[in-house]
């Protein structure tokens, strides 16, 4: 009895599933906005199949209920940094803006592992299941990569007719990243901003230096080797070349020069700068440096939240007197970071100086690279109808600039919980007579409050920087913090645009091995374990074929 | 076992060289195992952080555990393993206890097909991409429940618990069969509790399993609030991302208190349970 | 009463084992085209691909064989200790690092051998004067095998005396007693009696083990960085790599990767699966 009974349950389930598998694989979901749990391996296409059917239907009156979004750490208001109160004020405006209700929900991986974790979303999910982006933010490598791939949308259209067009000052932001036939696959909201070289003053005073005589690589590298010394070393970075994320050479810009390790558009054709002279001459200098001990032994596997934080530690006697970090709200930042370790506590906001860019890195590129800047990107989900895309274009990027609620969300975060116009005085540090900062604001006076995790710290900003932003902030808040201006104005006066990033198919298939490959050469080269010329020889070796392909691909595309 | 006490006992007249050498030898193994973990301990109270070994903290301070206390992003993790670790332990009992229940009758017709219809995925498995996109489907990746589900079956430990009931005299269940029990009657009343013992070693394994288990969380979550404590010290001691906390903590007093926290539960109950974690061991064989 | 544990058993076991058509699949963004055996062709043509074969092998074979070994010479040391309470408190102690995570293994000792200021093995090889420089140990390629090893061995040789153990305590007092009435010394009692009764368990613990050694993943992960992928790269990181770890992954890639090691797997646990049965008289499955 017992075995009759088992096996036709072992069997039938056995049956079952395999049946549920073929079917779902033979027909796949009719519903492609249901949340179902479908096959994966089917849906992309019979997706397009069910979708077009019900396109039409959908066309004009498509009503977006529940927007995805993914989102990278800079958007700061992280749910320890009160996101509950940024998406319930965002959902509130936009569905007052829509005139339906709308949700809003975040997915926001770490920081450092973002990229794969983004691959990971687009490859295994498909729009509608609950977690697949319906947006998302991406760097310009990022952005570049997927480009070519048909799952972003085209926004060109969408972008033209956007109501913000009226208030963009900087448009050559986004028409720069049109394709050669007009297509936008991206936005983004503000430049790109980039790095630049902060010195501890202190350190100066003592090896007895001024900012002012620091004019060429040698000054340079003086002041370095004058800054190692008992365990203290000249300088930091995450990874001696940034070579998975462009523009590759802006941590270390004094050191590469005017080399740029990957393949960008030079006199109107695109090369590959990892076999140029400059960059076999770049990676000797860093190899001078590690073998000096100027440049800090952790740099090679630090990540920029290690190389910052053992930058500002409370133990400086490991710790390195330069790093070239990002500009602007950085250098508040970076600052605050030191007076939060007791770190040169008498120099208050002086600490930092910024060092104009050298001779070398003038004569090249003409000053510190302004990277090409993050972008949101809307994925496409193939049924050839714009109207979900469009619907989310207007329900996210169209209402992230309209210089006013919304955008002030993006901009600082939430009313009450981030910033405020109400009458209120607070006090940081209380405890700590030296660091105790007193603030205290009037009824209707703009200003930021304490950072909801750490009442020490003043909260600065959400996702949008105010003066990055290309389409300025229309109800006068401004947080007018001088060191935030000055770190701005600074790169701005010194700054030039970056290398535009290539768009290949082939690239992107290899691209992810290509940079791990080109980190090793250059770990070896500047570890001692290789000359430089060795390491070109052997990558031209065993990636010139497919670098020429990629190469052939991009001019032949021009 | 009686005898080779006694035997051990017979020899102990003469003490010579070797006897030394061995204590010796003792004392230094001991050493090596607990140098480091009493190392970890003691760093754990110490406000600074200090390459020496210590046997006290020189400047004591619990702050490192203040700040995992305090930090959301430090003990979520935690609750989420101590969350995930009973519900796996559970699910992991009920599962190879049925199981090993069924598979331990002898006169069930079907049986054999039964057993290798678990044996085979003993010897092959889908891999981890075909499990992942399962998972997937099964709106498990970003969950820690994922955790409970993949280790709520083992079975390994299922042929452990099926040996142990073997081993159940059968005049037990005729006994049994006799006054009338049902087999769910005979599986409650009297198999469950004979099988005390066996169930907390096989719930030991899984506990230990659980709880440490660190590389799942690694391929399914990405979202910290679902990750477990293993996790976030991987992330924290190795990739040196600390999360930011408001309290100031010397970076050393920090891991090494992490460290004891994701110990610290099966420190606690080790000495009590030591027979209970070696007995699963000796049931069946090696395991790793 | 089974049928949870079937259905389970389906779901979580069998579900994914359909997955593996995908090998021969191209599986990324929004396509899912057959591709035969492309996959096969382009990961029998990866260098990385038998980099990280060969290593696996090397790796856990080694590691085997050590940690056996230490086990063993730490099982005769204990077995001939004659104090009953030494033994028992030593058996605690060394079981106990097979219970902590390989996360938490690897971060004591990535604290331990750090380069930094409270790095205590180079601190302290300093403070003797025994070497000038920090000595990075996790990130040199001709250190981090040893330095893997070592780590192995702390964490798994007490727990692998268990088994030798259980098998000391089961050999026949008088075999002991037949030497010693031969005059055999302790040396040679060792040698001529419980070795010889270790063989066979030394035998069936690496036949056991030698089925598993592909699975090698969560301790090399823990421990690895991008600088050793050298000699520490082993399939399993490899597939996690080029599935987690890249812009636009090709699943059908790492389905195929993840299809030859099963198959591989499954080869490797019939054929322990024979010589065990040679050796004990029963399979280990």
């Amino acid at each position: 009895m017992k075995k009759k009974v088992l096996s036709l349950l072992l069997s039938t389930a056995m049956v079952a599933s395999l049946a549920a598998c073929g079917s779902a694989a033979d027909t796949g979901s009719t519903d492609t906005g249901s949340t179902d749990t479908q096959s994966s391996d089917t849906s992309a296409q019979s997706g397009d199949a069910a979708a077009t059917e019900t396109a039409d239907a959908a066309a004009e009156d498509y009503e977006l209920t529940d927007l995805y979004i993914t989102v990278d750490g800079t958007l700061t208001a992280n749910v320890d940094n009160g996101q509950d109160a940024f998406v319930e004020q965002w959902e509130a405006a936009v569905s007052e803006k829509l005139g339906h209700d709308i949700k809003l929900h975040i997915n926001q991986p770490e920081h450092s592992g973002y990229k794969d974790n983004v691959a990971q979303l687009l490859t295994t999910g498909q729009p509608g299941d609950g977690q697949y982006p319906d947006a998302l933010i991406m760097s310009a490598t990022m952005y570049k990569q997927y480009q070519t791939t048909g799952i972003l949308w085209n926004m060109a259209d969408a972008y033209d007719n956007a109501e913000f067009q009226s208030r963009i000052t900087l448009p050559s932001i986004n028409e720069n990243m049109k394709t050669a036939n007009g297509e936008l696959y991206a936005f983004a909201p503000t430049y790109g901003n980039g790095c630049v070289t902060y010195v501890k003053q202190s350190w100066l005073d003592a090896a007895g230096l001024k900012i002012e005589d620091i004019k060429t690589f040698d000054d340079y590298y003086n002041m370095l080797k004058a800054f190692t010394k008992d365990g203290q070393t000249g300088v930091i970075a995450a990874g001696f070349g940034k070579l998975d994320e462009a523009p590759y050479i802006n941590y270390m810009p004094e050191f590469w020069q005017g080399a740029y390790p990957a393949i960008y558009q030079k006199d109107g054709q695109w090369v590959d700068g990892f076999q140029e002279q400059a960059t076999i001459d770049a990676l000797n200098r860093l190899a001078q440096g590690y073998a000096d001990g100027v440049i800090d032994k952790d740099t090679e596997e630090a990540t920029t939240k290690v190389a910052r934080e053992k930058w500002f530690s409370n133990d400086q006697t490991t710790s390195e007197g330069v790093f070239t970090y990002w500009a602007g709200t950085w250098l508040r930042t970076l600052t605050d970071n030191l007076d939060k370790n007791d770190v040169d506590s008498d120099l208050g906001d002086d600490r930092l100086v910024q060092l104009p860019p050298i001779q070398e890195i003038k004569d090249t590129w003409g000053g510190y690279l302004n990277r090409e800047a993050p972008v949101w990107v809307i994925t496409d989900d193939g049924d050839g109808n714009d109207a979900r895309e469009q619907a989310i274009f207007d329900a996210l990027i169209e209402t992230m600039l309209d210089g006013d609620k919304v955008q002030t969300l993006w901009t600082y975060g939430a009313e009450d919980v981030h910033w405020s116009t109400h009458a209120e005085s607070f006090t940081t540090n209380p405890d700590d007579p030296e660091k105790k900062k007193d603030y205290e604001y009037a009824e209707g006076e703009f200003h930021l409050k304490q950072s909801p995790n750490d009442p020490n710290a003043v909260w600065k900003k959400n996702h949008l920087d105010p003066v990055l932003v290309i389409a300025p902030l229309t109800n006068g808040f401004v947080d007018s913090d001088p060191l935030v201006t000055e770190g701005n104005k600074f790169f701005t006066e010194n700054c030039v645009d970056a290398p535009q990033s290539p768009s290949s198919e082939t690239l992107t298939e290899v691209e992810a091995d290509l940079a791990t490959d080109k980190t090793t050469y250059l770990n070896n080269v500047v570890a001692g374990k290789m000359t430089a010329e060795d390491a070109i020889a052997d990558y031209q070796s065993k990636w010139g074929d497919t670098i020429n392909t990629i190469l052939e691909e991009l001019n032949s595309a021009e | 076992m009686a005898k080779r006490v006694e035997f051990a006992a017979g020899r102990k007249k003469k003490t010579d060289a070797f006897d030394i050498v061995n204590y010796i030898v003792f004392i230094l193994i001991g050493l090596i195992v607990l140098v480091p973990i009493w190392k970890v301990v003691v760093d754990s109270f110490n406000a600074v952080g200090v390459y020496k070994f210590q046997l006290f903290p020189n400047e004591p301070t619990l702050d490192g555990y203040r700040t995992i206390i305090h930090t959301s992003k430090l003990y979520q993790p935690f609750v989420n393993s101590v969350v995930t670790t009973i519900l796996g332990t559970l699910l992991g009992l009920v599962m190879s206890t049925l199981g090993g229940y069924v598979l331990s009758q002898y006169d069930m017709p079907g049986r054999n097909a039964l057993a290798y219809f678990l044996l085979f995925t003993m010897i092959f498995s889908g891999g981890m991409i075909p499990e992942y996109l399962v998972m997937k489907q099964l709106g498990l990746v970003n969950k820690m429940w994922i955790l409970v589900v993949k280790h709520g079956m083992n079975v390994y430990n299922l042929v452990l618990m099926r040996n142990f009931f073997e081993g159940i005299p059968g005049s037990l269940f005729e006994a049994a069969k006799i006054d009338g029990c049902s087999p769910m009657g005979i599986f409650f009343r009297i198999v469950l509790p004979l099988s005390k013992a066996a169930l907390a070693s096989i719930g030991l394994m899984f506990a230990v399993t659980v709880w440490n288990d660190y590389s799942t969380v690694q391929i399914y979550i990405t979202n910290r609030d679902q990750v477990n404590f293993q996790y976030i010290l991987r992330v924290m001691v190795m990739d040196g991302d600390t999360p930011t906390t408001a309290y100031k903590v010397s970076q050393s007093t920090l891991y090494y208190s992490a460290i004891v926290c994701a110990i610290l539960p099966f420190m606690l109950l080790y000495p009590f349970l030591q027979k209970y974690f070696v007995k699963g061991v000796n049931v069946g064989a090696v395991k790793e | 009463m089974f049928l949870p544990v079937l259905i389970y058993v389906l779901i979580v076991y069998y579900w994914p084992m359909l997955g593996v058509r995908y090998a021969f699949y191209d599986y990324t963004l929004k396509k899912i085209e057959f591709v035969g055996l492309k996959h096969f062709t382009k990961m029998f043509s990866d260098a990385d691909f038998w980099k990280a074969f060969i290593n696996t092998l090397e790796l856990s074979i080694i590691k085997l064989l050590i940690t056996t070994g230490t086990a063993v010479i730490v099982s005769v040391f204990i077995n001939e200790m004659a104090n009953l309470f030494a033994k028992k408190i030593l058996q605690t102690v060394i079981y106990l690092p097979h219970f902590m995570s390989w996360t938490v293994t690897a971060a004591i000792f990535t604290l331990f051998l750090s380069t930094s200021s409270t790095g205590f093995v180079n601190e302290t090889l300093k403070n003797w004067g025994w070497i000038k420089e920090s000595i990075d140990f996790m990130h040199e390629t001709a250190l981090w095998r040893p330095v893997y090893y070592l780590v192995n061995i702390w964490k798994e040789t007490g727990w692998g005396t268990v088994i030798f153990l259980a098998t000391l305590s089961g050999i026949n007092p008088e075999l002991y007693e037949a030497a010693d009435i031969d005059g055999a010394t302790r040396l040679q009692k060792i040698w001529y009696v419980t070795v010889p009764e270790l063989l066979n368990t030394i035998i069936i613990v690496l036949i056991l083990n030698l089925a598993k050694v592909l699975n090698l993943f969560e301790s090399v992960f823990v421990m690895y960085n991008n600088r050793v992928f050298e000699v520490s790269d082993v399939i399993s990181t490899y597939i996690y790599r080029k599935t987690f770890m890249t812009a636009i992954p090709n699943y059908g890639y790492s389905t195929a990767v993840g299809l030859f090691k099963s198959i591989v797997g499954c080869a490797l646990v019939l054929i322990c699966n024979r010589a065990s049965k040679k050796v004990r008289g029963h399979g280990i499955i």
